[in-house]
């Protein structure tokens, strides 16, 4: 069909032609993502794993209050350096680690700017459809173009826009779904807005933007093993590695891996939620 | 009544939907709530309200559900701004305040008790007590002190560590009133404060109030749709019904003398023994000493004037107040008073 060829050789064109703009704008205001995946990365592999060990297991009691958790996730992490997996696996929670709290760092203010104002809703709900239903692989495409495929930052923001839907999804829902009562008695009382956000809505909000932070956490996972088409480090790679070469063996083995990783970092975020849910209800 | 009210409300009018100004002009010359409803899909939430609530008394605000106690009541402390009137607090228009002046008025001014309690689960039964002075900046350490006096005036000594949620329903309402407290302002707007609890607890919240109310006088405006809460606990008694006020006033006065069939229905059911005094059925003026066979007090109860005289109807008492005498009672006024004045026998009834 020439049509469709005259349509992708447009889009192509048009493309181009805007990207060097774009490349001049969008470049330096990301590039501290790419410092912050590159610190990340170094910091993961360079402590040595006898101290990371520790942190880590320091880290899962902490928020979930729970000693059979922490020797869960030595275990786990004990399994993976056993069958030298250790450096992949601290490279793909690296990575986690950075996107996933960027994401809530614009996550949650996007949330709440979109529970105080049905216009800016209206506006977002379209582009979260959209970032959720495109898949995986068409982030890459576009962003390829733009940054060279050495910069961490290129997969780094396709984590982002892909993860970052749930955790503002639900810090608008959460907030919208306050106790119409309690925010009523805040003004009775005389908060000022800045009061009843931060002391009010936030608070009450929390078990729901906690579980958007599960499911960030989780989609940052699945997507960081795509992203190894674009050099991301990690078990992605050796899943790569396992598909291209046929390496039956190594594919498995890492895929057991990533599941081990997701069960992990999901238990010990659904264990922080369950203990903020006890301490409200 | 010469003291000057706390809070006066002129005019009142609230109009609910998309635009409220356009028809104000038909409610003005009298349109009624179902034709502005029918002709315009506007709601007629409160139509020219005209309330004076005096100082350091009980003013009760009653209505069946829908009638707008909830609406006006949210319009003293402005969480609902009318559609025209105004609403003076302490002699000052209170609609011409701006956001700080309006908020300084919420936190030091005024209080308010809510039916489902509306406490912050995410904090402790104290820093729920202290939340005025909290919202004012005061940090726990400053408030604790004064919090923990009115928790424990209100019965809770020792659950000040408890989280909301560890409460019962009636315990849970006892924060909500030590909050209100807490913050000694003047002025207590409670909306059906005790309309969610068990009816022994119900009881015992307002016997709480009563004492509270004996010891601190505080402008309280009360709602309720319950008849005999209302009457136990109001000096002032004002009656809603579709959005206007029907009838104000002492609350034996509309019980003796309903001015509309909506209040007759309304207090036909009542137990009136237990809710009318000695005052309201006496006649007043000298006592002739050979006519009577006792003294009872003014305040008394019809109730327990009954029991005094063993159902003899022949009897006549003495009335006293404050020492004096000042009029007699006599048991067949009394018998009379017990049913609702001028009302035909069912069988005469016409609609
Ligand atoms: N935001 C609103 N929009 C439209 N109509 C409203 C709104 N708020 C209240 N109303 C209407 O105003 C009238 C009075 O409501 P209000 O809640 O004040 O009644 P109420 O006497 O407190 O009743 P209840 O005993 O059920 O609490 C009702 O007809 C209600 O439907
Ligand atoms: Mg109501």
């Amino acid at each position: 069909m020439p049509q469709s060829r005259d349509l992708t050789r447009g889009l192509e064109q048009g493309f181009l032609d805007i990207k060097d703009g774009l490349k001049v704008v969008v470049d330096p205001l990301t590039q501290p993502l790419s410092w912050a995946l590159n610190e990340a990365l170094w910091l993961m592999q360079a402590t040595p794993w006898w101290i990371m060990i520790p942190v880590l297991m320091l880290i899962t009691w902490a928020v979930s209050r729970s000693v059979k958790l922490a020797g869960f996730v030595a275990l786990c992490f004990g399994f993976l350096a056993f069958i030298d997996f250790y450096d992949y696996t601290m490279q793909t929670l690296a990575i986690i680690f950075v996107c996933a709290f960027i994401c809530v760092l614009f996550g949650v203010p996007i949330g709440i700017a979109m529970s105080r104002s049905d216009k800016v809703q209206r506006a977002m709900i379209p582009v979260l459809d959209m970032l959720q239903t495109l898949p995986p692989f068409v982030y890459l495409i576009p962003l390829i173009f733009l940054f060279s495929v050495t910069e961490p930052k290129l997969y780094g923001i396709a984590i982002i826009l892909y993860a970052i839907v749930p955790v503002i999804r639900l810090t608008d829902l959460g907030i919208r779904l306050v106790d119409a009562d309690v925010i009523e008695a805040a003004d009775a009382f005389g908060m000022t807005k800045r009061q009843k956000l931060f002391g009010v809505q936030i608070p009450l909000a929390l078990p729901n933007i906690m579980a958007g932070v599960n499911q960030t956490i989780m989609m940052s996972l699945a997507m960081v093993v795509i992203a190894s088409l674009v050099s991301a480090p990690g078990l992605g790679v050796l899943v790569l590695r396992g598909i291209r070469s046929l390496e039956l063996g190594v594919g498995l083995v890492s895929g057991l891996g990533i599941v081990l990783l997701t069960i992990i970092l999901d238990r010990v975020t659904k264990a922080a939620l369950a203990r903020i849910n006890a301490s409200q209800n | 009544m010469t003291k000057e009210p706390k809070i006066a409300i002129r005019n009142l009018y609230k109009i609910f939907g998309s635009d409220p100004q356009s028809v104000l002009p038909m409610v003005l010359d009298g349109m009624g709530k179902t034709e502005l409803m029918e002709k315009h899909r506007h709601v007629l939430g409160l139509s020219d309200i005209n309330v004076d609530i005096p100082p350091g008394e009980t003013t009760v605000i009653m209505g069946l559900p829908g009638s707008g106690k909830s609406t006006l009541i949210r319009h003293l402390n402005r969480l609902i701004d009318p559609t025209s009137g105004e609403v003076l607090v302490n002699g000052e228009n209170i609609l011409d305040y701006d956001e700080k002046r309006l908020r300084q008025l919420r936190q030091h001014e005024m209080s308010m008790v809510f039916q489902k309690f509306a406490l912050l689960p995410h904090r402790t039964v104290l820093q729920n007590a202290g939340m005025a002075p909290a919202v004012a900046g005061q940090s726990e350490r400053a408030y604790a002190e004064e919090a923990r006096k009115w928790l424990n005036r209100v019965g809770l000594e020792g659950q000040e560590q408890q989280y909301p949620h560890q409460l019962s329903g009636g315990m849970q309402q006892r924060v909500g009133i030590a909050r209100a407290l807490t913050s000694n302002s003047d002025i207590m707007l409670m909306d059906e404060a005790f309309s969610a609890l068990d009816p022994l607890i119900r009881t015992d919240m307002q016997d709480l109030l009563i004492d509270l109310q004996a010891e601190l006088h505080k402008t309280i405006v009360f709602i309720t749709h319950d008849l005999d809460e209302a009457l136990k606990l109001a000096n002032h008694l004002v009656i809603l019904k579709d959005g206007y006020v029907v009838q104000q006033g002492e609350p034996q006065d509309i019980l003796l003398n309903p001015s509309d069939p909506y209040i007759e229905d309304f207090v036909s059911d009542i137990n009136r023994a237990r809710v009318l005094r000695v005052r309201s059925v006496m006649a007043k003026g000298e006592v002739d000493d050979a006519a009577v066979v006792g003294e009872i007090d003014a305040n008394d109860m019809l109730e327990s004037v009954i029991a005094l005289s063993k159902g003899d109807t022949g009897l006549n008492y003495a009335v006293v107040e404050d020492g004096a005498r000042v009029g007699t009672l006599h048991i067949k006024d009394l018998v009379r008073a017990l049913v609702p004045a001028d009302r035909p026998d069912e069988g005469e009834r016409v609609a």
